[in-house]
Formats: structure tokens, C-alpha cells, sequence
């Protein structure tokens, strides 16, 4: 397999040039995020995020499976990702890379550790039938900041996610059909959302510091050392991952959690407001189906 | 919500692809990205030609048999058209991506129905060869595909070009096909009973709409008609448009 | 399961009868395998880890990924023992919980060692755990850095490390939770966490790993007696450092 094109020698140091005099190639402020698009599919549950020309196009799937016999009360979920040569000839199929393994690690603490989904609620028999929900994350094109963007789109697609509605009677559980009954969203019982931040040793002052929120992929490449904080709105820390890398002062990291806790707030505005708009869309051609909905209750 | 038939297409969208299209025709959304020629590892290397790897990852869940069949046949026929011999010892990776399928019933679940993966291969042929074009990878031919489905009842019979996915699930008998710009059949598929007449019947209703003779598009052409339905038309005029694009500056 | 810690809040003893800010008894011997060319065996309570490093040594071939040549390459491999921990169970060979653990000692050793003084070269450091209490990386880190220290391989300062939690869990928000040193697997399975490395005897945070849910004002305090707990591993990381060096020295003088 090709390998990946490492920064010039050139490219190196023009960027550490550039980051002594304060300044970022694409002109962003440290702390900036690169334009965030979130656009929702037809069909429910599919999210497709751009940030800068990151793309992540998100999937959520569900059906009915019988639970783990340890587990007989909790429904499943799964969140998948795959680095597909479609991001960069690079990437083998077969064995996955040390990028593809924190990515996943990371999603799985952050959204599945946290109970970010409640898993409960989606048992219907209990040690029978629970759904199990699948969220298939899709890297279309990769510059930098994967974790964050990937996040992003799970949250936005598990929200815009509507699994079909059920009733069970006894041992048997019916599932309907979008005809027959309007799907249920999911439940979920906070969004935590990740920031990863980009540290460089300061070649300005001896012992310092700088460090970048959102990096695109040639300063990811660049970076010394780098950390990723998922906290939801409400001020809940749900992981932290500073996985090696250069060393940052303890008050100095304090400092980003600050930082990340604020750029979480805008992001979950940001993704509430378009789910909002998404769902006007949808209402204005489909005006029976809402008036139907209001009969059903 | 009815797809619409008429095909669309997206070009070069993705920054570190050799080659990218995103294709939607009939409901279903392909994201396909070229990368080549690469280096290729030894064992798979090829001493006369280059290596094709062709990669169908499903939108939801990973990809089955169904993926594996669906690759075979994509690769035999990209085989054909790419012109192999001039890259020995290379490799050329189409990965496509479906993102979008027709929507079934029961809303987001995985299940779709076995003998039902056909209907998407026009989808990937077509997404397949234009992100080659977009990657500008040598071709000896491009190639367009069509899906028709036959209902028949006893005597009468109809057929349906660009069936919906209940229309292909209720069929008698399915056909994909593909031609190449020339207007030779590359592919044939064909699912279910039907008598040779019907085939015959398929065959030149696909034909005519994947390749027009060429006195016919010209005609077109000068009348400002745009090929409605025909898929070397579209394909023709989509690369047109980005060609000019591209030399927006070069006047 | 839940446990009951109930009683903490009485006597301020913790289950095992530590304080809150008492490290569990940390042992070290170092160059315990002659074989290799730096090894080290490291008990934090019940949590026993050896590590064996071999190199720098010449970069082996194709296989792997190479950071470039001008650097050495480190490459970290955990086998986790089946009779380590309660259940017994065999971890796979792609368990990304472990890929995890062996990426983040590479990569906070990459940033500590000098590794540009054996370009094409590799370190390679691998940990075998005898038995699991928790405070697993910690104890793999700390043990890392003695087994390098033996090896010989010229680094910044030691990189030392250690866990700290919080007596409340995440859903109560009462403010006279005490933040907790060094927590057994007990405590680890009912409150929040945080494992932290740092540098020497500075408060600049090499790693830092929490992967359960809290108050983002818990973290301050978690944080601080973490790196003060750092603090008391590096005195004893050295004075065993210092123990084996003296001797060393003596050895030569006879």
C-alpha cells in the first residue's frame, strides 16, 4: 500500500513560522472551528456533516434482536467506523489503523459509555426481543479533526433518527410500518459532544504551549500531541483522552476544558436548530401525516 | 416520497480522491471514489496489467455475499473497459459508497430482500465510471446502464424502464444491462421467466436508451433537444459541463 | 456492582482503610530479567506488571508503519495474563481497549525519550500483566519508565503515574465529595475516574484518561491530587533507581 504523504520539510517549518507569529495557514483564530455543515438525508436517521472538507456521512439502522443473556434488559448499540480507501488510498481494508482504533474507542466511550443513548428503552421483551441500533459511520473525506466532526454527525443522526413504532402483546411484538403507524424517536438523555485539541511546543518561549481547537489535517500531522474532551451541555465531562504527546501544564488544560464547554454549547444550538428546520421541511409537504399524528393520541 | 428518474450527478467532490462522483438516479445515491494508478501490494501484483479492486460498502451493516456479488460483477466489467495493459504492475481502486437506497417500509432496517441487490447496479456501474472519467483514467470505452423490469400477466406484458424497487420486487423478470459507447452490450443481467421474445424486446429498449446513434444525438443537438432518458447523452453532457468549468479560465 | 461506600462518609476510610489521598503500597525492582536489556517488575497494591525492553535496537523491516527515519520508532505490546483479573477471561489479539493503552505509552514515551539521538532504530517495550487491581496503565507506565531507566535510554524525566477518583458518583452533584488517590478495581467499577501521567516532578500532564461520566468542577480537584500523587510515585520510582545505581556502583568498586 502507498504510504501517507508526510509535510515537507518546507511545509513544516512555514507552519511553525507562521504559528510563532500567531497565525494558522487557512487564517483561522486558534480557537476557531472551520465552516460546520449539517444536512439531513430523506430518509431518517442519515446525517451528512462537513467541517471544512471533512465530510462524515452517518447511518442509523435498527432492527429486533434478542439481547445478551447477561444484558436481558438493555437494547444494543453499535457504532462502526471504517477509514475506506475512499478517504485515502492508504488505508487497508483489512487492518485497521491506529487513527480508525482511537476514533472508535473514543466514539464508544463518548457515546456509549455515557448512556448518551438509553439503552433500556429499547428492550421490548425483556431476554427476547430488543432493538438493536446501528450507527454506520462513513468517512467520505478526511481533513483533520475526524473525531469531533464524526461526533457530531452520530449525535445529529441519532436525533434525527424515528425507529418504528411497536406493541406488544404477550410474547409477540409488532412492528409497524411507516404507513401504519409514525415512527418514535430515539431516547436519548444527553448529547455529549467532542472537542479535540491540537498541541505544539511554543517555539517562542521555552516550556510553552499553543494550542489549536479543530486542526485540518496537515496540522494533525504536524501536532506533537493532542486531546480529546467529550462534555454535553450541562457541564458533564463524559471522557477525556490525552493520549500521550507532549506534556501540557495541568492549569493550562483546566483552561480547554473551559474552552471545549463553551464550544459545546454552540454546537448543540447549531445541530438543534437545524434538526428544528429539518423538521419544519418536513411537515409543510406532509401535512397529513401530522394531522394524522395528532389523532393517534 | 418518488424518486426521481432522472439521473444527477456531483463531480470531483472529494479533495483527496484521485477521481469522485456521487450518482443518483431512481432513489438510490452512489459515492464513488477513484484512486490511480497505485502501487500495488506484491502479492496481488500483476505483471501485464493493473490490478482493479473494486470495494461496495453498504450504507447500513457491512458488507455480505450480496457486496462480494455485486463486486465480482463490477469488476469483471471495469476490467473491460479500463485499458488495463497500460498500467502493469499497478493498482486502480474504485470504492463505492452507497449512501442512499430506496426507502422500504420499515424505515432504517437493514433487511433488504434477497434477489433485490440487482436493482442497484446500474446505480454503481454508472457512479463507477464516472468518478473514472473524473480521475481521468485511460477508458477504451464509457459505459451506461440501464434496469428494466417486465410485468407480465399471462398475454399482456409491460415494461418498465427504471423500475421503482416495488415495481423491480413485483416483476415477472428483471434485466440490467450496459453498453458501452459504442453500442455493444457489456453487461446482462437477467432475474426471473421470460421468453426470448421478451428479451429480445428488453434488448433493443435498452439499447436505444443507453446508446442513440449518432446522426440521432446530433439531431438533438442542434435542436437544442437534450436526450431525455438517454443515459450516454447525460453522461456526455455531465462531463461537458465539467470540462467547461474546469477551463472556466482558459479562454 | 454498586457497592456500598456508604461508609466512607463516616469514618473518611476507604474499603480498604486508606485515606483519601494514600497510595497503595508501591514496590519496584528493577533489572529483574537479565535476558533483556532493561526490565523492570512494578506492584501498585495488587496490580502487578513486568516489562521487559529490548533495544534500541536496528529497525526491523517492511512490517508496521515507520515514522519516518530520523527518530526511533516505539512500539509497545501488552499481554494481559488470563489469571490477572477476577474472571478469567482471553483478550484478543485486536482488543482496541489494548491497542489503546499501547498507542498512548508509545506516544507519551515518544515525547520523553530522546529519540532522535537512534534514528532508524526501534524501542520495543513489552508489558506483561501478572494481576489486575486497578490503576492498570499507571502501573504499566510507571513500570515502562524504570525498565527504561534500566535499559539506559537517555530521556527528559520520568514520566510517573497514577489514578484518582471522586466519592461521589456523576448523578449526585453534593459538594463534599473528597477526591480519591489511587483507586482499587472496586472503587474503579463505582466512581469516576482519571488516570494522569506527568512529567517529573512538574505539573505538565503527559497523559490523561478518564472514560467515565462527572461534574466538570469534580475535575479540578481529581486533577490536582492525581499530579500530587504523581509527585509521590516519582520519589519512589528514584529512590529505587538511585538504590539499584548505588549498587551498581558499588559492585564496580570491589
Amino acid at each position: 500500500m502507498p504510504r501517507e504523504v508526510e509535510p515537507s520539510v518546507n511545509e513544516r517549518q512555514f507552519f511553525e513560522k507562521a504559528l510563532a507569529e500567531n497565525l494558522r495557514l487557512d487564517g483561522r483564530a486558534f480557537d476557531q472551528f472551520r465552516d460546520l455543515e449539517l444536512s439531513f438525508g430523506d430518509e431518517f436517521g442519515v446525517a451528512d456533516v462537513r467541517l471544512g472538507k471533512t465530510r462524515i456521512h452517518t447511518n442509523i439502522s435498527a432492527e429486533v434482536t434478542t439481547p445478551y443473556p447477561d444484558k436481558p434488559f438493555d437494547g444494543l448499540f453499535t457504532i462502526t467506523t471504517e477509514l475506506s480507501p475512499m478517504t485515502s488510498p492508504h488505508y487497508e481494508t483489512s487492518r485497521p489503523s491506529d487513527p480508525e482504533i482511537l476514533l472508535s474507542r473514543i466514539l464508544e466511550k463518548n457515546l456509549r459509555r455515557s448512556q448518551a443513548l438509553d439503552t433500556e428503552s429499547l428492550c421490548l421483551i425483556a431476554g427476547h426481543k430488543v432493538w438493536s441500533v446501528r450507527a454506520d459511520v462513513h468517512i467520505l473525506s478526511h481533513d483533520g479533526n475526524l473525531i469531533d466532526a464524526s461526533c457530531i454527525s452520530v449525535l445529529a443522526a441519532l436525533q434525527h433518527f424515528r425507529k418504528p413504532d411497536t406493541s406488544s402483546e404477550g410474547e409477540n411484538v409488532t412492528v409497524y410500518t411507516l404507513e401504519e403507524r409514525d415512527p418514535v424517536p430515539l431516547s436519548l438523555l444527553h448529547f455529549p459532544y467532542c472537542v479535540t485539541f491540537s498541541f505544539y511546543p511554543s517555539t517562542v518561549e521555552e516550556g510553552e504551549t499553543v494550542i489549536l481547537l479543530d486542526s485540518t489535517l496537515l496540522e494533525e500531522q504536524l501536532r506533537e500531541g493532542s486531546a480529546t474532551i467529550g462534555i454535553n451541555k450541562d457541564g458533564e465531562l463524559c471522557q477525556i483522552a490525552k493520549l500521550g504527546g507532549i506534556s501540557v501544564d495541568a492549569v493550562a488544560f483546566l483552561g480547554c476544558v473551559q474552552v471545549a464547554l463553551a464550544r459545546v454549547k454552540e454546537i448543540s444550538t447549531f445541530v438543534i436548530k437545524r434538526l428544528a428546520e429539518d423538521a419544519k421541511k418536513r411537515d409543510k409537504g406532509d401535512l397529513m401525516a401530522e394531522l394524522r399524528a395528532e389523532n393517534d393520541r | 416520497m418518488v424518486a426521481s428518474k432522472e439521473p444527477s450527478v456531483l463531480l470531483s467532490h472529494l479533495h483527496r480522491a484521485d477521481g469522485s462522483a456521487t450518482f443518483s438516479q431512481n432513489g438510490y445515491t452512489v459515492i464513488g471514489a477513484v484512486n490511480g494508478p497505485i502501487e500495488v501490494p506484491r502479492r496481488h501484483e500483476l505483471p501485464e496489467e493493473a490490478v482493479i479492486e473494486v470495494l461496495v460498502r453498504p450504507a447500513a451493516g457491512v458488507g455480505g455475499t450480496r457486496e462480494r456479488h455485486l463486486e465480482s460483477i463490477l469488476h469483471s466489467t471495469l476490467r473491460q473497459i479500463i485499458l488495463v495493459h497500460n498500467f502493469p504492475r499497478h493498482l486502480i481502486q474504485v470504492t463505492l459508497q452507497i449512501t442512499n437506497t430506496p426507502e422500504n417500509k420499515n424505515t432504517g432496517s437493514k433487511v433488504v430482500q434477497a434477489g433485490s441487490h440487482l436493482a442497484i447496479l446500474p446505480a454503481l456501474l454508472q457512479t463507477a465510471v464516472l468518478a473514472l472519467l473524473s480521475a481521468s483514467m485511460p477508458l477504451a470505452t464509457i459505459l451506461t446502464s440501464v434496469s428494466i423490469a417486465i410485468h407480465a400477466d399471462g398475454k399482456s406484458r409491460k415494461l418498465i424502464t427504471h423500475p421503482s424497487l416495488k415495481e423491480f420486487e413485483s416483476a415477472s423478470s428483471v434485466h440490467i444491462m450496459a453498453f458501452t459507447s459504442h453500442g455493444e452490450p457489456l453487461v446482462v443481467e437477467s432475474q426471473g421467466t421470460f421468453t426470448l421474445e421478451d428479451w429480445e424486446e428488453v434488448f433493443e429498449t435498452v439499447k436505444a436508451l443507453c446508446h442513440a446513434e449518432h446522426n440521432r444525438i446530433d439531431d438533438n443537438a442542434m435542436q437544442g433537444v437534450d436526450g431525455k432518458g438517454n443515459m450516454l447523452e447525460f453522461v456526455k453532457s455531465a462531463m461537458g459541463e465539467k470540462v467547461a468549468q474546469d477551463l472556466h479560465w482558459h479562454t | 456492582m454498586p457497592l456500598d461506600t456508604s461508609t466512607y462518609s463516616l469514618a473518611l476510610l476507604r474499603l480498604d482503610g486508606r485515606r483519601w489521598n494514600e497510595l497503595r503500597r508501591l514496590t519496584a525492582q528493577i533489572s529483574t530479567q537479565v535476558a533483556a536489556d532493561g526490565s523492570s517488575y512494578l506492584e501498585m497494591g495488587n496490580t502487578k506488571v513486568m516489562c521487559t525492553v529490548a533495544g534500541p535496537s536496528e529497525a526491523k523491516g517492511a512490517g508496521g508503519v515507520r515514522l519516518g527515519n530520523d527518530r526511533a520508532d516505539i512500539r509497545v505490546s501488552i499481554s494481559i495474563a488470563g489469571f490477572s483479573g477476577v474472571d478469567r477471561k482471553k483478550s484478543g489479539r485486536n482488543d482496541k481497549r489494548l491497542m489503546e493503552m499501547q498507542h498512548t505509552i508509545a506516544s507519551a514515551f515518544a515525547q520523553n525519550l530522546f529519540t532522535k539521538l537512534y534514528p532508524h532504530s526501534t524501542i520495543s517495550l513489552s508489558i506483561h500483566v501478572l494481576s489486575q487491581d486497578g490503576s492498570l496503565l499507571a502501573a504499566c507506565i510507571n513500570a515502562c519508565t524504570i525498565a527504561l531507566i534500566d535499559a539506559g535510554v537517555p530521556m527528559h524525566d520520568y514520566i510517573c503515574a497514577c489514578t484518582a477518583g471522586s466519592t461521589s458518583s456523576y448523578s449526585s452533584n453534593d459538594e463534599t465529595a473528597d477526591p480519591l488517590l489511587d483507586l482499587n478495581t472496586m472503587e474503579e467499577q463505582e466512581l469516576p475516574f482519571l488516570t494522569v501521567a506527568t512529567m517529573g516532578e512538574s505539573d505538565s500532564v503527559s497523559v490523561l484518561i478518564m472514560e467515565t461520566k462527572v461534574q466538570v468542577g469534580r475535575l479540578e480537584g481529581m486533577l490536582a491530587v492525581g499530579v500530587d500523587g504523581c509527585k509521590q510515585v516519582r520519589a519512589i520510582l528514584d529512590g529505587v533507581a538511585r538504590a539499584r545505581g548505588t549498587k551498581m556502583l558499588e559492585g564496580s568498586r570491589m
